[in-house]
């Protein structure tokens, strides 16, 4: 773990170098590069958990596009993160394989990030029976009848097709547990960055707006929201917080499960402050909207985290404690 | 010398949280029979009292009781989050009502930090080993949420400076346990009438005082745990102020981190308790499935916002407007694991006379004011836009 001071550099580094790349070009390669020539894959290995927390918090913060997401989890399949490897996510919602291997071909039902366009292999983890094996596909595949949904510009999209297999790699399930974990707490983690930045547009909204002779801030109904949505954004990242403090797939798929509620109760109050202006494509609420849409799918959505999760603890009538003081 | 216990063999400044955990649950586990509860559920009033009060005097004699206390006050010492492990590792064992219990955290602090030395050195311990109870004098009838409004008079014997005693007159209302306690943490005005949370002072008061009468209410589920309070031409030495002349909204304020950290600890120990209890019996189907994962998801958040909080107290941390946030967690988590032992149980709570019945049924109505106690929901939120978003003055 890192000093706080050296914490708070590395924070304002980061977000720094995505407000200049995004400032500066559309691309989302930019932000990619800038992170790169900022040592992103080097902290991801050195100090993963300040690594992701920083980096998927500036993005979530600043709405940036940028394919990080595939390095995590290329480093917790225990392949070398590089920028040519894509790998492939499990399909919205859920959180399986997005690989299915059956004789010697490979059915894939995922969702691809942008890197999945250009880079040279897509990483798949396939079922295979009850066992998991990876396979390295040509990433042209990720082209096959894309669907790109409520937010082209993030770059997710739903992958399905079929190639052939080649060289499937048997893999332990607690590796890919371990990985969906990790991934999980990333985008936890990017989700409270964009509801942070969503709070703080209505907030900003609700003091400039002036209705009935003063800022609608003054009425209790709109205060009431905000301070709702804030209670649901710092129990959130208490969550995350406490998903690395104790790591283990469970502490990360609720943490996930949590991002997903907290989303809906966010974006919720902060549009209806926002109102009018808000439903429009000229403030930026909009994007953080879409963008979270789409995030809270991403290794599994609230309600499917929570009927699983409740599934456990009722097949074995046991209420355990996920966290110690 | 006290007989060697398991717990005397901890180094109350060097144990961690996770060493005294497994020693206290290993003797928890030894000794669940002298702690088990002698009634059988849902139990009175008198019987939970009477429970807590034993449990309390066999933690104090074993040492459990003591760590985290210190030693001026009959403690051991160490870090405060020791004794909040115990209340909630006691919570999850139902050995005690959490909410009873946690007028030791509410009120303990207080003498510590406002009372004379001797005054502390000689009450904390009677307070710790459940040979007294104590209750907290607060809120009025015409001062609920409004603390600062209350009328509750306290007049000096003579010359402010100098008086040997004061008079007290007045009422006071939801004062939890009056009808056991023997000694009150009171608010009282001061000041002018007018004067705010500026002429307001505190004071230790003998429940046997002359002038004193209690009169419990009956609650919705019928219970008699609070009370009114009735100070008639009460006298009270000079020397049972705590803290400073006017200087009660201080001591009110210094509850607050206790209240909102270590009780709430406890508390989300005994609310995983339930959510377990009602994972025993609810059918096996995808609507459990469905209202336990919820909870369990909500639970888990207020956990996680509250194991925050307990360590940033540890940490030396001043808790203010931002424990807000761990109460309107506390209370909406509880009353949807209520809300979830209605859908899951249908007509349990609602129509079984039997002990799992009246046992939800009694936790269930209690739970609707979960969002009204210590402060509502309501001002909370006009807390946290205040203060912690910075949305100006409302209205």
């Amino acid at each position: 773990m890192m000093e706080d001071a050296e914490r708070a550099l590395l924070r304002s580094t980061v977000e720094d170098a995505i407000a200049d790349a995004s400032a500066s070009t559309d691309d989302r390669a930019a932000v990619d590069e800038a992170l790169v020539r900022i040592g992103w894959r080097e902290m991801l290995c050195a100090e993963p958990r300040d690594a992701i927390e920083i980096v998927f918090g500036a993005l979530g913060r600043t709405n940036a596009t940028a394919t990080v997401l595939d390095d995590v989890l290329a480093a917790g399949l225990g392949a070398q993160p590089r920028p040519d490897l894509a790998v492939l996510l499990p399909w919205f919602a859920g959180w399986g394989p997005p690989g299915s291997l059956d004789g010697d071909r490979v059915h894939l039902r995922g969702i691809a990030s942008v890197r999945a366009a250009t880079a040279a292999e897509l990483l798949v983890v396939c079922a295979a029976g009850v066992e998991l094996r990876t396979v390295t596909v040509p990433r042209t595949v990720a082209d096959v009848g894309a669907v790109y949904g409520v937010d082209p510009d993030g770059g997710l999209r739903l992958v399905r097709g079929e190639v052939p297999a080649a060289d499937a790699v048997p893999l332990a399930t607690a590796t890919w547990d371990a990985a969906v974990a990790c991934g999980r707490r990333a985008v936890a983690r990017q989700i409270a960055g964009a509801d942070r930045a969503m709070l703080d547009l209505a907030r900003a909204h609700a003091l400039d707006r002036v209705q009935f002779g003063r800022p609608v801030a003054g009425f209790q109904a709109v205060r009431h929201r905000l301070a709702d949505s804030l209670v649901a954004v710092e129990a959130l990242e208490a969550s995350v917080c406490a998903a690395w403090d104790e790591s283990s797939p469970d502490t990360a798929a609720v943490a996930k499960a949590i991002a997903g509620r907290t989303n809906r109760t966010v974006t919720a109050h902060c549009q209806q402050v926002l109102a009018g202006i808000g439903f429009t494509t000229d403030h930026p609420f909009h994007r953080y909207l879409k963008r979270t849409m789409a995030l809270e799918g991403v290794f599994g959505s609230a309600d499917e985290i929570v009927v699983d999760v409740g599934r456990r603890l009722v097949a074995a009538r046991s209420v355990p404690t996920l966290i110690e003081l | 010398m006290t007989t060697p216990s398991p717990a005397a063999l901890l180094d109350a400044d060097r144990v961690t949280i996770a060493e005294y955990r497994a020693a206290l649950q290993a003797w928890l586990d030894e000794h669940h029979a002298e702690l088990a509860p002698r009634y059988s559920p849902p139990g009175t009033l008198d019987e939970h009292v009477a429970q807590m009060q034993r449990v309390k005097s066999l933690l104090f004699d074993a040492g459990w009781m003591r760590y985290g206390w210190p030693e001026r006050v009959g403690g051991l010492g160490g870090s405060p989050m020791l004794r909040t492990e115990l209340g909630a590792s006691i919570a999850a064992r139902d050995l005690t009502d959490p909410g009873l219990y946690s007028l030791i955290e509410v009120l303990a602090p207080t003498l510590i930090e406002f009372s004379p030395p001797a005054l502390a050195a000689k009450v904390v311990p009677r307070l710790l080993s459940g040979a007294e109870m104590w209750c907290q004098g607060f809120s009025e009838p015409g001062t609920g949420s409004d603390l600062s409004s209350l009328a509750c008079q306290a007049r000096p014997d003579g010359d402010a400076a100098t008086a040997s005693a004061w008079i007290i007159n007045g009422q006071k209302v939801w004062t939890s346990l009056a009808q056991y306690a023997d000694r009150c943490v009171l608010l009282t005005r001061t000041g002018p009438p007018d004067s705010r949370h500026r002429g307001i002072t505190a004071f230790f008061v003998d429940m046997d005082s002359p002038g004193i009468s209690v009169a419990p209410l009956e609650m919705i589920n019928g219970m008699r745990e609070f009370a009114e309070v009735f100070f008639d031409e009460v006298v009270v030495p000079a020397d049972r102020m705590l803290g400073e002349l006017h200087g009660g909204w201080a001591v009110a304020m210094s509850i607050l981190p206790y209240e909102r950290s270590s009780c709430f600890w406890q508390r989300i120990a005994y609310l995983y308790r339930r959510l377990q209890l009602l994972v025993d019996i609810a059918p096996d189907d995808d609507r459990t499935a469905e209202v336990v994962g919820d909870a369990f998801v909500q639970l888990h958040a207020l956990r996680a916002r509250s194991r925050a909080t307990q360590h940033r107290l540890a940490d030396g941390a001043t808790l203010g407007a931002e424990t807000s946030i761990d109460k309107l967690l506390v209370a909406t988590a509880e009353q949807s694991i209520y809300d979830a032992a209605r859908r899951l149980l249908p007509g349990v709570v609602e129509m079984d006379d039997g002990v799992i019945g009246a046992t939800w049924r009694s936790e269930y109505l209690y739970s609707r004011a979960a969002t009204i106690y210590g402060g509502t929901a309501e001002v909370q939120r006009n807390i946290i836009a205040r203060r912690l978003l910075d949305l100006g003055d409302d209205g």
